[in-house]
């Protein structure tokens, strides 16, 4: 169907795919050299580019070139190779029994210097980077007593798969200690395959995890592990009643509000209950609000009076794994602030319905209480509504396609709109009601 | 690049997962089965977005299924296989380093020119636009040539794939704790480190060893309408982003819009016809059409899943607009 | 909107409610659903020659002793009619239509089937297919009766209304411009039911959706 116009558009858009790489005949020699074929090709450093997308494929030659143009250009982005200048090479190695356990604590010894700090090493950790340079370690891994930085399993596979870190096999494992030289220099680069081949799967990583971690990790999130990552970890005090069955006094639970609605009938300074007559009743009613109040008789739920739940008596997956800090908050890794965001992962696969209420509620109860606060918020009933007073955010994952909800804790019952104060003030009838009165 | 990987392609399985590591195979399923898995690793170049991503690509167990039902790809047990690193042989051993070694010398040259002519470039840039009397943008010109040569770091425009991060609203997504490291000339006779992609080199490859494949993957019960749909010619991906089990593409997704939000039942699996309405209004919302279909056979019915595929009926559900 | 519920004894039942009590002496609770949708098709939608047909039979319903909810849920009639405007038209057919300058009301009216149900009755895969099968039978017997309403347009339409007629009968063979089609009609009984009844285009297979 190819015609003189479908040629005349063609033009442009062919050119890219059949630039010839000038040093291909030498690089035949190697496999791998294949994939290095984009360093010549200036013009494929790039991205693939998109473009319009058609409705439905047509027999026409224009297409089927823009078609094979753009999977060139992919082909051509996923072929390239991580590259360690030497200058800034960072070399790590792949230890899969883990850190050493601690020397006895010897009193005395740690004066409190960064360098000593960090004796307890997380035995998940797997990957040591023995000289450490580069920014990346200010918010990943943990030092040990000799200043060896030692990587959990997630950050050094995303280390590994930015290009950032050369993770080798131990000789150990792949032999060639030699006479001749330092282990470094004869020990085997660990590809991404085998990184992702030893470590996902290793302390509780799951790909899911990875997924997630590492998708927040690129665009600049910090991120540490929350004690809920280990599916297994169990709250200390399990054994106790907990919490949630031995309502605090504040609390409310059903029955608190119960027994108040109760109290509230037998009011006797009440003007009216509804047991005895008219909602409203008789008397002298002096304000709106007063009215309102009496016709609040639906119980409503207080969520800042919901328990608090040990973030460790949740059930995996919705239990928060992963404490989330903004891009731009500085971190001490050994004094880490509380998160700016907390995160549970679910893989679609594995939990194939909503969760249940239950399990929102246990989820929403183990993150503290976060109330709507700022100027903002307090003008904007809606943002209010939004933000809630507890909040977690499920990272749901489907096969490599992960979405983030935020869930929150809700209270409209707190929303007093009879009071007229933060009433709504969208541009419809609240904001003229506010005009009228100030006039 | 039309080339063809030897076949069957080893699929990696990972703790339970089914990833793909081989830019040729990735191309290869693509181009030739219709198989685009969905890439989940960071790209070494651009690391800092997650609007175009790398290796390892990450394949649905029906997509894997599919393929080892076609003897196209086999299951290997990845970790098993890296068992393997601890019986390579010192003379194959050796031998990879100085390939790993030679190449690494060649990346460096091949970076070396490039920066050279890249220089001269800009260099000629500048003394045109001097020549013009236009210094003040030859400077920028001059700055522009300097931040190519670096790891390119700018986010490309967003695209249809973006994800909506709208929980994390406020932020600009970038970071001071995270920059790649520039690549810059040393000496032209070092080499440059080498991170491989897979481990074959040195490891032999899999395929060799045909009774270490893993058995074929298991799949959920919506297996036999994807299978039926990817026979028809669609590019099925997971369907999380609209709340449906697939979405199904016409032709390669990244040339197309999808067609179809996809949901499979059982023959007598009861529905809400509430169902059918929201699936056919959330269709009609994004222009696609829901699909809804299955097949007229139980797993107790038959002796193989591929028994059921063939019995699949589909039905495709748009709003009448009355 | 008609009210199925009990009336209030002040009020007179309303002229719906009258004919489903009427049309379902038999006892049926989906023939109600049948009289109602037929109803909004006739009264909301101007539909014209609406009829009823009875599929029980043709239907691969359980046997009718089984006095359990799925024969009784099994869609029993289905209703046809020709719809004041063409309600549905294959993106392809679309596009021929442009290409020949043909409008939609050149065309004769089609008489379109509807299957009827109600929000909260027992569906499932094998009723739809059941429905769209006992379709294929009503439909043979449908093809004959095609309205001839357009005879007498000037000789270059009709020219070009013939052709029009000829793709179609064979896109209807290849399934180029969609295959066999049902509204599904649905009812909402939930929350007291107001009567509102919602449509949706069903067609077997995977037909593309219209672009829009």
């Amino acid at each position: 169907m190819a015609d003189a116009d479908e040629d005349a558009v063609r033009g442009t858009t062919v050119e890219a795919t059949q630039i010839e790489t000038d040093l291909s005949d030498e690089t035949q020699d190697f496999r791998l050299l294949n994939h290095l074929n984009f360093l010549t090709d200036t013009s494929s450093s790039g991205l693939p580019r998109r473009g319009e997308k058609d409705f439905e494929p047509n027999p026409t030659e224009f297409q089927a070139d823009v078609l094979s143009a753009s999977r060139q250009a992919m082909h051509n982005a996923l072929a390239h190779p991580r590259l360690h200048n030497p200058k800034n090479q960072v070399i790590a190695i792949y230890a899969p029994e883990g850190p050493p356990p601690p020397p006895a604590v010897t009193p005395g010894q740690d004066t409190g210097k960064p360098v000593a700090r960090g004796a307890s090493v997380s035995p998940d950790a797997c990957v040591y980077v023995p000289t450490p340079k580069g920014q990346h370690f200010k918010s990943m891994g943990q030092a040990d007593r000799k200043g060896v930085i030692w990587l959990l399993p997630e950050e050094a596979l995303y280390l590994l798969e930015r290009g950032s870190l050369d993770i080798r096999w131990p000789t150990s494992i792949t032999g060639g200690i030699g006479e001749e030289g330092c282990e470094e220099e004869l020990s085997i680069p660990m590809s991404l395959q085998a990184a992702y081949a030893c470590l996902i799967g290793r302390g509780g990583l799951t790909l899911e995890r990875f997924t997630v971690y590492s998708s927040l990790k690129r665009i600049g999130y910090a991120i540490s592990r929350a004690p809920g990552w280990n599916d297994s970890a169990k709250a200390e005090d399990e054994d106790r009643p907990d919490a949630y069955t031995q309502p605090l006094k504040r609390g409310a639970g059903l029955a608190g509000i119960l027994g108040s609605i109760f109290n509230w009938i037998n009011d006797p300074k009440s003007t009216s209950s509804t047991a005895a007559g008219p909602v409203i009743g008789y008397g002298i009613h002096r304000s709106y609000a007063d009215i309102y109040k009496k016709l609040a008789l639906i119980p409503w739920y207080d969520p800042t009076l919901a328990p608090q739940r040990d973030p460790l008596n949740t059930t995996a997956p919705y239990r928060v794994i992963l404490h989330v800090y903004k891009p731009n908050t500085s971190i001490k890794k050994s004094a880490l602030p509380p998160p700016d965001f907390r995160i549970a992962v679910i893989s679609t696969r594995e939990a194939t319905t909503i969760p249940t209420l239950p399990q929102l509620s246990a989820l929403l109860e183990s993150t503290p209480l976060d109330p709507p606060q700022g100027e903002k918020m307090e003008r904007n009933m809606y943002m209010r509504l939004r933000h809630g007073y507890r909040n977690v955010i499920l990272a749901v994952v489907d096969q490599g396609v992960t979405s983030f909800l935020r869930i929150a804790d809700v209270a409209f019952g707190k929303e007093r709109l009879y009071e007229g104060v933060n009433g709504p003030t969208g541009p419809k009838k609240g904001g003229n009601f506010k005009k009228k009165k100030k006039r | 690049m039309e080339s063809t990987p030897t076949l069957p392609i080893p699929i990696s399985y990972v703790s339970g997962r089914y990833l793909l590591f081989s830019v040729d195979a990735v191309t290869y399923l693509r181009r030739e089965h219709n198989i685009c898995g969905v890439l989940i690793g960071t790209l070494p170049q651009i690391p800092q977005q997650n609007v175009f991503l790398g290796l390892p690509l990450e394949l649905m167990p029906e997509e894997a299924r599919v393929l080892v039902d076609k003897d196209v790809a086999c299951i290997v047990d990845e970790a098993k296989a890296h068992d393997g690193m601890r019986s390579l042989l010192e003379e194959d051993r050796r031998q990879y380093l100085r390939d790993l070694e030679s190449q690494g010398q060649l990346a460096m040259r091949i970076l070396a020119d490039r920066k050279d002519q890249q220089r001269e470039q800009s260099l000629k840039e500048i003394d045109e636009k001097k020549a013009k009397g236009l210094a003040a943008k030859a400077a920028k010109a001059a700055k522009a040539a300097a931040d190519a040569q670096v790891a390119p770091e700018s986010s490309p425009a967003p695209t249809e794939k973006e994800e909506p991060n709208s929980i994390f609203a406020g932020e600009d997504g970038t970071s001071s704790l995270s920059r790649t490291t520039g690549i810059s000339t040393p000496a032209p006779q070092q080499a440059l480190g080498i991170t491989p992609t897979t481990s074959y080199p040195p490891l032999p490859h899999p395929v060799s060893a045909s009774s270490q494949y893993l058995p074929k993957p298991e799949v959920p019960l919506s297996y036999p309408l994807f299978a039926h749909l990817h026979s028809r010619g669609y590019f099925l991906s997971p369907g999380l982003r609209f709340g449906c089990q697939y979405v199904a593409y016409p032709g390669d997704p990244l040339r197309f819009h999808s067609h179809f939000v996809v949901v499979s039942a059982e023959w007598d699996q009861e529905m809400d016809l509430m169902d059918i309405v929201n699936g056919g209004r959330l269709g009609t919302g994004v222009k696609k059409g829901f699909l809804l279909g299955g097949p007229q056979k139980r797993r107790d019915e038959v002796e193989s899943e591929a028994d059921r595929v063939d019995t699949v009926r589909t039905f495709s559900i748009e709003w009448a607009g009355m | 909107m008609a009210s199925q519920q009990t009336p209030l004894p002040s009020l007179e039942p309303s002229a719906l409610t009258k004919l489903i009590e009427s049309a379902s002496a038999s006892g049926n609770p989906l023939a109600a659903t049948t009289i109602q949708i037929l109803h909004n098709l006739q009264h909301q939608h101007l539909w014209t020659f609406l009829q009823i047909h009875d599929i029980s039979t043709t239907s691969n319903a359980t046997d009718p002793n089984t006095p359990d909810s799925i024969a009784f849920n099994d869609p029993q009639t289905l209703i046809s009619g020709i719809p004041p405007h063409r309600v549905y038209t294959h993106p392809d057919e679309q596009l021929y239509m442009l290409d020949k300058g043909i409008a939609e009301d050149d065309l004769r009216p089609e008489r379109l089937f509807v299957i009827p149900t109600a929000q909260g009755q027992k569906w499932s895969l094998r009723r739809m297919a059941a429905a769209f099968d006992s379709l294929a039978a009503l439909e043979v017997s449908e093809n004959e009766e095609a309205v001839s309403s357009n005879e007498s347009v000037d000789p270059e339409k009709a020219k070009k209304l013939d052709e029009y007629y000829e793709r179609k009968e064979r896109a209807r063979e290849t399934k180029e411009w969609g295959t066999r089609r049902a509204l599904l009609a649905m009812t909402n009984r939930g929350m007291g039911g107001e009567g509102t009844v919602v449509y949706y285009v069903v067609q077997e297979g995977d037909v593309k959706p219209r672009q829009n």
